[in-house]
């Protein structure tokens, strides 16, 4: 899984110290653990020591895992921090997205994603976003909690009803991100999918546009059938 | 009219009843842990049963062996029936069992409350399982409002969850709280805090985790019930509730229960380690303290499990320091086991076999939860396959592994036979191998490929097919283990080898009782002088043996 947005970069930089520090522990543990088994056997002519390890010993090892424990939390804080910072939008990225993100509400609903543009255009299952520009979005919920998950190009976020999280991201590249829910939302939940489709900033405006005009054609067409009494 | 002498009066005795109906209404504590520890390996059985069918429907991509509904049915109830009726319940069998004996004491201080938390348990499982004459459950091991909530789940399902694990819950308090009496009352005279056994330290410990952590889940389950049955508003959002209400008093108590769970395990490995090894536990208070250090940091880092949620990212950051902070106490607590080790003089039986498999297979889990508690980490991967993996290593590692470490060690105890040798190391190896295969796989998926939880089928296209056919094979082959070692004590109830009291030349008390105990326990209540009354005894033994044959005889017995 390729990065595709700043913030994920450090995420996978977090992830592999995280594999690291844990590859570290394992094998700190099993190798003394089958060390001990297999060289302080009965069988061996092993014979019982008197306890030796005094309060010296264990003060010293609780300041070593102490410090590895704190080195951890700093790396954790420094990176998690780096993958927080907001990214400001680059040269190619939407115009009017330069001095604030390009804000777009993300509602989760048994078991689709419903995309709210600024324009009031609006787009289901798939969400179409300019490339090099800083993306967030608005994460809602209208019935139980969803998680909003596209690992390429952010951290997954819960929408919980009645509240509001948020996802900040920055596609690098044009192109297909596919995604899914990630918090267990009832019978259909496996099949509740996402994709990001990450587009040239003109290619986005003729989209939203698009868009616009289409749902206002389609409800024109609703209200003009309603009015001529072809639908009750 | 005269009797003639010798012969015995029986007139007026009650007659002896059948032997399950003395375990039924028996309230010594004896009888109530190993009606809870038999419950609970059964409730392992079923268990399996369930875990099994989901990993067959997810062997291959978009399987439709399942529905959804049966597979989220599936789903929660092996959640419920893994934590809340076998986890828990096979710790608190042990220290109900073992407590006492510890001890010295000849009974538990309110052995009608545990008597009534043993059949409130039983009610809570004959409760869930009833869930299948109208529908179970089907809202996840976790049952998040407002999915669990009437609106979106309107069948009995989630409300029979609910009285389930309500009333399991209850069982588990007042089963703790005559844990508590019994250890601050009826310690024998000498058996000083300080001179406690490590298993009766865990559980004072747990006891009181459980009285901490179970009152507010029942608050949690109550609340529940009122919104779903009396137009209760508690978790509903827009109308004044809160659904992340939930999410704190739930993972609240579900992470001080996964912490009771490896308290529980650790403490057993404690003292099967030092029985195998011929030497007492290196850093015995150390060991102890981290335990309880365990019990209270690792309880507050519930919000390890809402790094996703709409929270300050603050509180995120004091999850990680909590979580980050159980390196300390976990980490001593190997290096203590280990420690012991070395330098012992090791009988590699059954027992440590298990132990040391739990030790490995906890080490790999909660080194991959370090990894998880790294806030910008768990935003790559709460809630997928890695997450699931890292939890089970560390729960079937202290559960599964540790609680048949403790069956091996104290099956004498329990049965007065002991459990095959063979097939203990047939099954241990299967199980080692077994929970290798079905869960490193899912590390990956995880990790490399964001493989959600919970979800009823996964689709070709995210290319984690391989994984999960092996996955699926390694559950079939851990599977296969554990039934041999149920079969193991079955078999060996009444076709095990005869053991003697103190049959491991432990150094706490309960081997200072038959095998199985008499019903009071003690005939004699030991003075206990050290932390090893058992090791005291034995040398106390010898020496007044020796002396017997050291002395000249002055006088021939009499004939």
């Amino acid at each position: 899984m390729a990065p595709h947005s700043p913030g994920t970069d450090q995420i996978d930089t977090l992830l592999w110290i995280g594999f690291v520090a844990a590859t570290i522990l394992i094998v700190a543990i099993n190798a003394a653990l089958i060390f001990a088994l297999r060289r302080y056997r009965s069988e061996r002519g092993s014979e019982p020591q008197p306890a030796t390890s005094g309060r010296h010993t264990q003060f010293r090892v609780g300041a070593a895992l102490t410090a590895f424990a704190a080195a951890i939390l700093v790396l954790g804080l420094i990176y998690t921090d780096k993958a927080r910072e907001t990214p400001a939008t680059d040269g190619a990225g939407l115009a009017s997205a330069r001095s604030q993100p390009l804000r777009i509400e993300a509602t989760g609903q048994q078991w689709l994603w419903r995309y709210d543009y600024p324009n009031e255009a609006f787009s289901y299952y798939k969400l179409v976003v300019p490339v090099d520009t800083t993306v967030e979005l608005d994460l809602v919920s209208t019935d139980v909690i969803h998680t909003w998950d596209v690992p390429t190009l952010a951290g997954k976020r819960d929408a919980v009803p009645g509240k509001v999280n948020h996802v900040v991201f920055r596609a690098d590249e044009r192109g297909v991100f596919d995604g899914q829910s990630a918090t267990l939302s009832g019978q259909a939940y496996a099949a509740m999918r996402t994709e990001v489709e990450v587009v040239s900033a003109e290619e986005y405006e003729s989209f939203v546009k698009r868009q616009r005009s289409d749902i206002q054609a389609a409800q024109d067409r609703v209200v003009s059938l309603i009015e001529r009494g072809e639908v009750p | 009219m005269t009797r003639p002498p010798g012969e015995i009066v029986a007139d007026g005795y009650p007659r002896k009843r059948p032997r399950w109906i003395e375990l039924a209404t028996s309230a010594d504590h004896k009888d109530v842990g190993r009606v809870m520890i038999a419950a609970a390996l059964g409730f392992l059985f079923i268990a399996l049963v369930e875990l099994l069918l989901m990993r067959l429907q997810l062997a291959i991509p978009e399987n439709t062996l399942l529905t959804p509904v049966a597979f989220n049915r599936m789903l929660s109830l092996y959640g419920a029936t893994a934590i809340f009726l076998f986890a828990i319940p096979l710790a608190l069998g042990f220290f109900y069992y073992l407590v006492p004996l510890q001890i010295g004491a000849r009974g538990t201080a309110l052995p009608r409350l545990g008597q009534l938390g043993l059949w409130l348990y039983l009610a809570g499982a004959t409760v869930l399982y009833s869930g299948f004459f109208f529908t179970p459950t089907e809202a996840g091991v976790n049952p998040l409002a407002p999915l669990s909530e009437l609106a979106f789940l309107s069948n009995n399902g989630v409300d029979a969850w609910a009285a389930a694990t309500g009333l399991a819950t209850l069982g588990f308090v007042l089963v703790s709280i005559d844990l508590v009496a019994t250890l601050r009352r009826l310690r024998a005279p000498g058996m000083a805090w300080r001179r406690l056994p490590v298993f009766s330290w865990a559980a004072a410990i747990c006891s009181w985790l459980m009285l901490a952590i179970g009152p507010i889940m029942l608050a949690a389950i109550t609340m529940l019930l009122i919104d779903r049955n009396f137009d209760g508003i508690f978790f509903a959002d827009g109308s004044g509730g809160a659904p992340l209400l939930w999410e704190h008093l739930s993972w609240i108590f579900f992470t001080g229960a996964y912490m009771l769970i490896l308290i529980t395990a650790l403490a057993a490995i404690a003292e099967i380690v030092p029985a195998f090894s011929g030497r007492p536990l290196v850093g015995r208070g150390t060991v102890i303290g981290s335990l309880a250090a365990i019990a209270v940091v690792g309880t507050l880092a519930w919000m390890q499990n809402m790094l996703t949620s709409p929270i300050g990212i603050g509180w995120m950051y004091y999850a990680m320091v909590m979580s980050l902070a159980l390196i300390v106490p976990f980490g001593l607590i190997f290096f203590n086991l280990i420690s012991t080790m070395v330098g012992g003089s090791l009988q590699l039986r059954a027992p440590l076999l298990f132990a040391a498999g739990a030790i490995s297979m906890i080490s790999i889990g909660l080194a991959s939860e370090v990894s998880h508690s790294m806030v910008a980490v768990a935003w790559r991967l709460h809630n997928t396959v890695d997450a699931t993996a890292a939890t089970h290593f560390a729960l079937v590692g202290g559960s599964v592994f540790g609680g048949f470490a403790a069956l091996h060690y104290w099956y004498p105890k329990l049965t007065g036979r002991t459990m095959g040798e063979t097939l203990a190391r047939i099954s241990f190896w299967t199980m080692a191998i077994g929970t290798l295969v079905a869960f490193v796989p899912l590390f990956l998926a995880g990790t490399d490929h964001g493989q959600v939880v919970d979800a009823y089928k996964f689709f070709s296209s995210t290319e984690v097919g391989t994984e999960n056919l092996i996955a699926t094979i390694g559950a079939f082959v851990l599977t296969i283990g554990i039934l041999l070692t149920l079969a193991n004590a079955i078999v060996s109830r009444s076709g095990g080898a005869h053991a003697g009291h103190d049959q491991w030349g432990g150094d706490s008390l309960e081997w200072f009782t038959l095998s199985p105990p008499e019903p009071h326990n003690f005939d004699v209540l030991p003075d206990v002088r050290s932390a090893r009354p058992m090791q005291d005894i034995r040398e106390a033994i010898a020496h007044s043996t020796a002396r017997a044959e050291a002395a000249p005889r002055e006088t021939q017995p009499v004939a």
